[in-house]
């Protein structure tokens, strides 16, 4: 590159006012309409989440990994669910084990749902922002029904859960199941087989699958790429029910470039996985055994832990997301926590997928990444 | 394009437009009506005094410190003088899981708008009160 050209190089800040930034800001070199370096920039959403659980013990903590990603609460409050049980000594009983992972794939449904919405939105096409939303309503609705709150769901306790499966909750879940079952085709046509889409994601944020696996990039963004990684199939968990259904892992295969993905197979991936949930939901609700939802000596054993460390990871919709938790002898609070998220990972990699393209493609690669601040900034 | 077709157009646009609006809308006019509440929404709480026994187990249980039980108040029998601070409270339900005597419940007011913050800071006797009925779902009344 000689030096006249980068002479004419501008710096400009995408964010943190911009209406796609929500929450973060990535400051773009470009050359006329070429981006030649991007840098992202982490750190306007951090609460110190992992401070905040050292002072709230093992039935407070779930309240505020819940509130790191609003969209999928069911599946944030696992690993630290999953941690205490497995330090606490906790057995799940059978039927909080599968409506555990019922309500997780609703969750997981229901905020694709959300992120299809905006992605569209991000590309102009509003229809594609309201239609969705509509339809997850009907999913809040019946959270709502069970928990009593839309969002902040506090459902998983260590030991169990929280409320019971109502009638009147199956319905309303049985509803949403219809609706987006009905409505997935219609939705699929009109985004992968338009024009519209098709011009702006093809070819667009092109990587391939070792690229993505060195920048620690995992869930969908991965799976895209043609590998079939996947936590509920690689390292089965013993409080959930995957094993009860019968499913395969969705993965996309590129024809031009084969191993690669760009940001048309990330939106094919993620209609695949509204799918499968849809099948493990539709298997596992026949299967809820009667019998209690919560482990009896939960709320003496959760008092007070033993010294150990523990692991609790699961697959959320955005990727990996794990806690590593570490207690004293008779802990009431953790002595040290530490939450991975799935997005730090796929927003740094920005950093090496957004040289060389246009500046318009820059929210296209962005927004098919799938990254959420809250999950970057713990 | 023919003189016919400009008027079918035209006839396609008003099918559209007529029947958008006979149509039910899908919003509600809030302050006349409101949603359907599930039974277990997590609305604001409602202290039963004569079932409390002051033990605390709610402000234990509290992840934000919004409740106090001030037990050097004589004033109140049971000497249980809650006060809840809805500035603070995050609407978990964990001190209603908590209560053992059936003193604390939510109930479904979950508008609790003030026009002071000072409002929102509950005492023992507005706690124990439900100052206005939650709002009922009072059918299609602009249908």
């Amino acid at each position: 590159m000689s030096p006249d050209i980068l002479d004419e190089a501008i710096e400009i800040w995408f964010g943190p006012q911009h209406v796609s930034a929500h929450g973060w800001a990535a400051k773009l070199t470009l050359i006329g309409d070429y981006i030649v370096e991007c840098d992202p920039h982490a750190g306007y959403f951090h609460r110190s989440a992992e401070k905040v659980l050292e002072f709230r013990n093992f039935r407070q903590g779930p309240l505020v990994m819940e509130r790191l990603c609003m969209l999928e609460s069911f599946l944030m409050e696992y690993p630290y669910v999953s941690a205490v049980e497995q330090i606490a000594g906790l057995e799940v009983p059978e039927r909080a084990r599968i409506m555990r992972t019922i309500l997780m794939e609703a969750s997981r449904i229901h905020s694709l749902q959300f992120w299809w919405g905006q992605f569209a939105a991000e590309l102009g096409l509003f229809t594609m922002l309201l239609w969705p939303w509509v339809d997850r309503e009907y999913f809040l609705d019946a959270f709502e029904e069970l928990t009593g709150s839309r969002h902040a769901v506090s459902f998983n306790t260590p030991g169990g859960v929280k409320y019971d499966f109502t009638d009147k909750f199956l319905k309303k879940l049985d509803r949403a199941l219809l609706r987006i079952e009905e409505r997935l085709p219609k939705f699929k046509d009109m985004l992968l087989h338009g024009p519209t889409f098709r011009l702006r994601t093809k070819n667009v944020g092109l990587f391939s699958a070792e690229q993505g696996l060195r920048w620690g990039l995992s869930g969908p963004n991965i799976k895209a790429c043609g590998v079939p990684m996947d936590l509920r199939k690689d390292k089965p968990d013993s409080n959930l029910a995957y094993d009860l259904a019968d499913w395969e892992v969705p993965t996309v295969h590129n024809e031009e470039h084969p191993g690669q993905s760009d940001a048309y197979d990330r939106m094919v991936q993620r209609f695949l996985e509204v799918e499968t949930s849809i099948n493990i939901i539709r298997q596992l609700l026949p299967q809820i055994p009667e019998g209690p939802i919560i482990d009896p000596k939960a709320r003496a054993k959760a008092n007070r832990l033993p010294e150990g460390e523990a692991y609790g990871r699961v697959e959320g919709t955005r990727g990996i997301t794990s806690l590593w938790l570490k207690t004293t002898e008779k802990a009431q609070t953790a002595y040290r926590a530490k939450i991975r998220g799935p997005c730090f990972a796929s927003y740094y990699a920005l950093k090496h997928l957004v040289p060389g393209s246009r500046f318009a493609d820059f929210i296209v690669i962005f927004g098919s990444l799938d990254p959420y601040p809250g999950l970057w900034d713990r | 394009m023919g003189f016919f077709s400009t008027l079918g157009e035209i006839f396609t646009i008003l099918k559209h437009v007529f029947s958008q609006v006979f149509e039910r809308p899908f919003t509600v006019l809030y302050p006349y009506e409101d949603r359907e509440h599930p039974e277990r929404t997590r609305g604001r709480h409602i202290h039963i005094r004569e079932k409390c026994t002051a033990c605390a187990q709610c402000v234990r249980a509290c992840p934000v410190v919004a409740i106090r039980i001030d037990k050097s108040d004589r004033k109140y029998e049971k000497d249980a003088a809650l006060y809840f601070d809805y500035t603070r409270c995050i609407f978990c339900g964990l001190c209603v899981q908590a209560c053992r005597f059936n003193a604390l419940f939510h109930t479904k007011v979950v508008d609790l708008s003030e026009p002071e913050r000072e409002r929102l800071h509950y005492d023992p006797e507005r706690i124990e009160t439900l100052d206005r009925d939650p709002l009922e779902w009072r059918g299609s009344r602009f249908r």
